[in-house]
């Protein structure tokens, strides 16, 4: 089909190559600048981190209940669970606990804002710079064929019925490589830019954060635990093969 | 099903119980996603250079994918058991996710190569 449009190799110098890589290396700067204002604002609370590590440390007995004895299980349940001094126990009417949250949350606020400026400032700007650039070039063309319905995807800014749909349009071609190359950042960058966004939305979600909650809830999972010892025989196990093992000499 | 890592022959004991470590078969599962990643991109690229359309390209996609996936189980050494839950993580993780990258690639490589 090449045969029905032939596209100028001033186009692909001008228009297909420069907007692929302006978009690489936009990507590339987008992630150092919200490194910078991430690593410029570090001031973690420690009370805050005390309390995570807690919380950590009884997931981890928690998921790993089974392979102690029930009496270093108990041991340990009642060394973070118990009404006096627990770890997890937190004391009724606790009155730190509104303070707190009103000191973190401008902090918060302005980092969220920070991270969602820094995503959709350059996106604004390199769209309107595709538009003002390469508005109505046929700049691409995808190698397999595509339904009528696929036009006004494919060929946005182009006004044209009577062209064939696999043809794509600059600023279609930008939208595609703002898709296809979040693998290409993800190997270039390493993981923290792929999980960007599902780490905000984790940040929404945990935006009214209290960490006195979450301390209550896990001591809640480690109330209901059913100990269940996955080695009850497992003293009797290792003499055997010991002797096993000095027979054998 | 368990990864048995390093149990060797305590499986007796632990039947049925998951014995593995999460931080691990994380890091086993971020392998597989990066190495379909960057399969899908060389992939693409030799998709256009090669000239392929429509069909073919995305017989030679899933081509590609499987062959990563016999590479990663070669990798593992016939024994995924000790680095994965299930056979489907292997086989058929991340397919669809480097769809997008490799016809992004495959694309730019072909226009360049074969349109203009």
């Amino acid at each position: 089909m090449a045969e029905d449009l032939v596209l100028d190799t001033a186009i692909r110098d001008w228009v297909l190559i420069p907007l692929s890589v302006v978009m690489v290396l936009i990507g590339v700067l987008r992630y150092f600048v919200s490194k910078l204002m991430r690593s410029s604002s570090q001031s973690p609370d420690p009370k805050i981190i005390k309390e995570g590590q807690v919380i950590v440390r009884a997931r981890n007995l928690r998921a790993a209940a089974n392979f102690i004895p029930a009496k270093s299980f108990r041991a340990r349940k009642a060394y973070f669970s118990n009404e006096e001094n627990g770890l997890l126990f937190v004391p009724k009417g606790q009155a730190s606990n509104p303070q707190a949250q009103m000191f973190s949350d401008p902090n918060m606020a302005m980092d969220m804002m920070k991270k969602n400026l820094s995503m959709i400032i350059p996106q604004t700007l390199t769209f309107a710079w595709v538009n003002f650039f390469f508005s109505g070039f046929v700049a691409a063309k995808i190698p397999f064929p595509l339904t009528q319905r696929f036009r006004s995807m494919l060929q946005n800014g182009i006004d044209l019925s009577t062209v064939d749909v696999s043809y794509v349009s600059s600023r279609s071609w930008y939208f595609l490589n703002l898709f296809g190359l979040r693998g290409l950042f993800s190997l270039i960058l390493g993981e923290e830019n792929a999980m960007d966004d599902t780490q905000k939305m984790m940040q929404m979600g945990g935006f009214g954060f209290d960490p006195t909650k979450s301390l209550g809830a896990e001591k809640d999972n480690l109330d209901i635990v059913q100990h269940d010892w996955a080695l009850p025989k497992f003293e009797q196990r290792a003499e055997e093969v010991l002797r096993k093992r000095i027979a054998e000499h | 099903m368990a990864g048995h890592d390093d149990s060797g022959s305590s499986e007796k004991s632990l039947n049925g119980l998951p014995t593995f470590n999460a931080e691990n078969m994380q890091n086993n599962m971020k392998a597989i996603y990066y190495s379909r990643t960057f399969m899908s991109i060389i992939g693409g690229v030799i998709a256009g250079i090669l000239g392929f359309t429509s069909l073919t390209g995305f017989v030679f996609y899933f081509l590609v994918m499987a062959i990563t996936s016999v590479g990663l189980i070669a990798k593992a050494g016939f024994t995924i058991h000790s680095y994965f839950d299930s056979w489907n993580q292997i086989i058929f993780d991340g397919i669809l996710g480097g769809l997008m990258s490799f016809v992004l690639f495959w694309t730019f490589a072909y226009d360049i190569v074969h349109i203009f």
